[in-house]
């Protein structure tokens, strides 16, 4: 059995509906209207113990909801979760001690208290033993940089030093599943670097993991599986290498010439590829093909033939312009075989 | 336990943390008593009694108002309402916690903090108020003190679950403070309202917030109608202990889900 089974996973919410204004509001006090909203609707999910995960969708998806129902914060209307045999919303506190979770937009510090005020709280919590304890603190350290964080009080950290705190709240007790929330949001390149390689080590080590993001460079490293979500729907659930080999598939090889060709030239030497004259004309071009059906090499090749080659860029498209497709309507993508 | 314990320890140092703000409380405090008993001197300045009460008598009750009111008010519900209205209670839903435990760990870590508050403030009410009786039976009292912070705990904790569905902490937090104010004695004794008053405050838990000590401070009440008015505040603290228990568990269903 995988580590977490989700099968038909539904809730639905409530919303009043008001009209607009304060007369909206003042009707609304005697004249009670609601809509049902569904957040996430029939999704069925299955991972297995040591897997990473990345599951993403534009903003109001469901993403962070499918989060809470996993995590047992919310009660599913319909359907069902495990993990590791137990019900998340009627085992809390049994499953609390096998998953991590780390909200991205929300610390679990306390705000008036130094981190390691809030650490040694979470210590008592799991009743980890002072030697355990510390091994984690170090081993925090080493990849968050903890130590100096340790004697701060949690109001007073940086958007990034918080993330890195929380990090390890959500990692102290060594989860066997890690529910992580846009882990990145808001921090810069350095910090994020940062994170991204914590979460490689974590999967090294062969935590389970689930990431949720908006920066598809989170995943790109760590995550094997992407399951994309969108109106509450599973659209996609499949290999990371799947999707780029499928969807992404177009290269673009920028080229700047010594000397000058049309477009009709290029064009005619390859029929497969489209060509576009770039800001200076007759010496700048691109040439965009699919790479099943041509290879940057031979473009190259092609062209030195006819011209003398200054300059070379090569795009490969991101896991990132695949979903920016998706999330536009742009690709529909069929139904991937879990692995 | 263990993790109950740090946690009232870690209030206790986040009130210390706020100690300024807590001075200034007591500044206001002080004014506060000041007045009162500007205004019952006034009233009772020519030796009379008001509902069975005499100047010394009326000072000392101020006193025990004063005294009751800080139990259990260092970590306002404030701190506990917010918890909830942030999103943070999500968090304490996935830890090996309950909600209601750790909350309670927290207002009793704010013990320290109202005893100081308690001690000086008081203590320099009793030298600058003039003479007042002291207490009739002090077991009984301490007794009957015991059960104060328990009681306006699980009444905090039931009124800021409110939150979940109101998504507002003021309106319920005026509407109780008010209540409680009249029904807990702490405005001017039961015994000074409406017939109506008194029975309605008979059934509810306020009064055994503020009246019953200070009854039994007074020596108001015989010694087995103490026992019986401590008994009535054993039973609130079990009975609003298990009642916030089911009530949590029913609006803990109600969290909402922002963003996505």
């Amino acid at each position: 059995m995988a580590l977490l089974e989700a099968h038909d996973l539904t809730k639905t919410f409530r919303r009043p509906e008001k009209d607009p204004g304060l007369r909206g509001s003042f009707k609304h006090l005697f004249q009670r209207k609601y809509s049902t909203k569904t957040a996430v609707g029939g999704v069925d999910l299955s991972i297995e113990a040591g897997e990473a995960v990345a599951y993403v969708g534009p903003n109001g998806a469901g993403k962070s909801t499918t989060i809470k129902l996993l995590t047992g914060i919310v009660e599913p209307t319909s359907g069902e979760v495990r993990i590791g045999g137990l019900v998340p919303h009627r085992n809390r506190v049994a499953n609390s001690r096998q998953i991590g979770v780390l909200f991205g937009q929300r610390t679990q510090l306390w705000w008036d208290l130094p981190v390691r005020e809030s650490l040694a709280l979470l210590r008592d919590m799991y009743d980890l033993s002072p030697d355990r304890f510390r091994a984690q603190l170090k081993r925090f350290d080493e990849v968050l940089g903890l130590d100096e964080l340790l004697p701060v009080v949690a109001r007073k950290l940086s958007l990034g030093q918080r993330m890195r705190a929380d990090l390890a709240c959500a990692l102290l007790h060594d989860p066997r599943i890690v529910f992580l929330d846009e882990p990145t949001i808001g921090l810069d390149i350095a910090v994020k670097d940062r994170v991204r390689e914590f979460l490689r080590q974590l999967k090294a080590e062969g935590t389970t993991i689930m990431l949720t993001t908006h920066d598809l460079g989170d995943i790109e490293d760590t995550c094997e599986r992407i399951v994309i979500i969108d109106g509450g729907r599973v659209i996609y659930d499949g290999s990371l290498a799947q999707v780029k080999d499928r969807y992404a598939r177009e290269r673009r090889v920028h080229l700047q010439l010594g000397s000058e060709l049309t477009v009709t030239e290029l064009a005619d030497r390859f029929p497969q590829a489209t060509v576009t004259a770039g800001a200076e004309g007759r010496r700048e071009f691109t040439i965009a093909f699919d790479k099943a059906e041509l290879t940057a090499g031979a473009v190259l090749a092609g062209v030195a033939q006819i011209a003398e080659v200054l300059e070379v860029k090569i795009d490969e498209p991101a896991i990132e312009d695949v979903v920016r497709k998706v999330y536009a309507g742009e690709l529909l993508l069929a139904e991937g075989s879990t692995p | 336990m263990k993790p109950y314990r740090t946690m009232a320890r870690n209030s206790m140092q986040s009130t210390f943390a706020f100690r300024t703000a807590f001075l200034m409380a007591a500044v206001a405090a002080c004014f506060q008593l000041v007045a009162t008993v500007a205004l019952w001197s006034a009233l009772l300045s020519n030796g009379g009694s008001i509902g069975g009460f005499t100047l010394p008598e009326m000072k000392a009750y101020l006193l025990m108002g004063y005294v009751t009111g800080w139990l259990g008010n260092a970590i306002g519900e404030w701190v506990l309402a917010n918890r909830i209205r942030d999103g943070q209670v999500a968090l304490d839903l996935v830890k090996p916690i309950e909600t209601q435990k750790m909350m309670f760990a927290q207002t009793l870590g704010g013990l320290p903090m109202e005893l100081i508050m308690i001690v000086t403030v008081g203590a320099g009410f009793v030298l600058v108020a003039g003479p007042m009786p002291g207490p009739s039976n002090i077991p009984l009292l301490m007794l009957s003190l015991v059960f104060v912070m328990p009681i306006r705990f699980c009444i905090a904790f039931l009124t800021t679950q409110l939150v979940f569905w109101t998504q507002n902490f003021h309106g319920v937090s005026w509407a109780r403070n008010a209540v409680g104010a009249v029904l807990s004695g702490s405005l001017v004794p039961l015994s000074l309202m409406p017939t109506w008053l008194q029975t309605t405050a008979a059934v509810l838990p306020f009064a055994s917030l503020t009246s019953t000590p200070a009854l039994i401070y007074l020596g108001k009440v015989s010694t087995p109608t103490a026992y019986l008015l401590i008994g009535v505040q054993a039973f609130w603290v079990v009975a609003l202990w298990f009642l916030a228990r089911v009530a949590f568990r029913a609006a803990s269903r109600q969290v909402t889900v922002h963003g996505g």
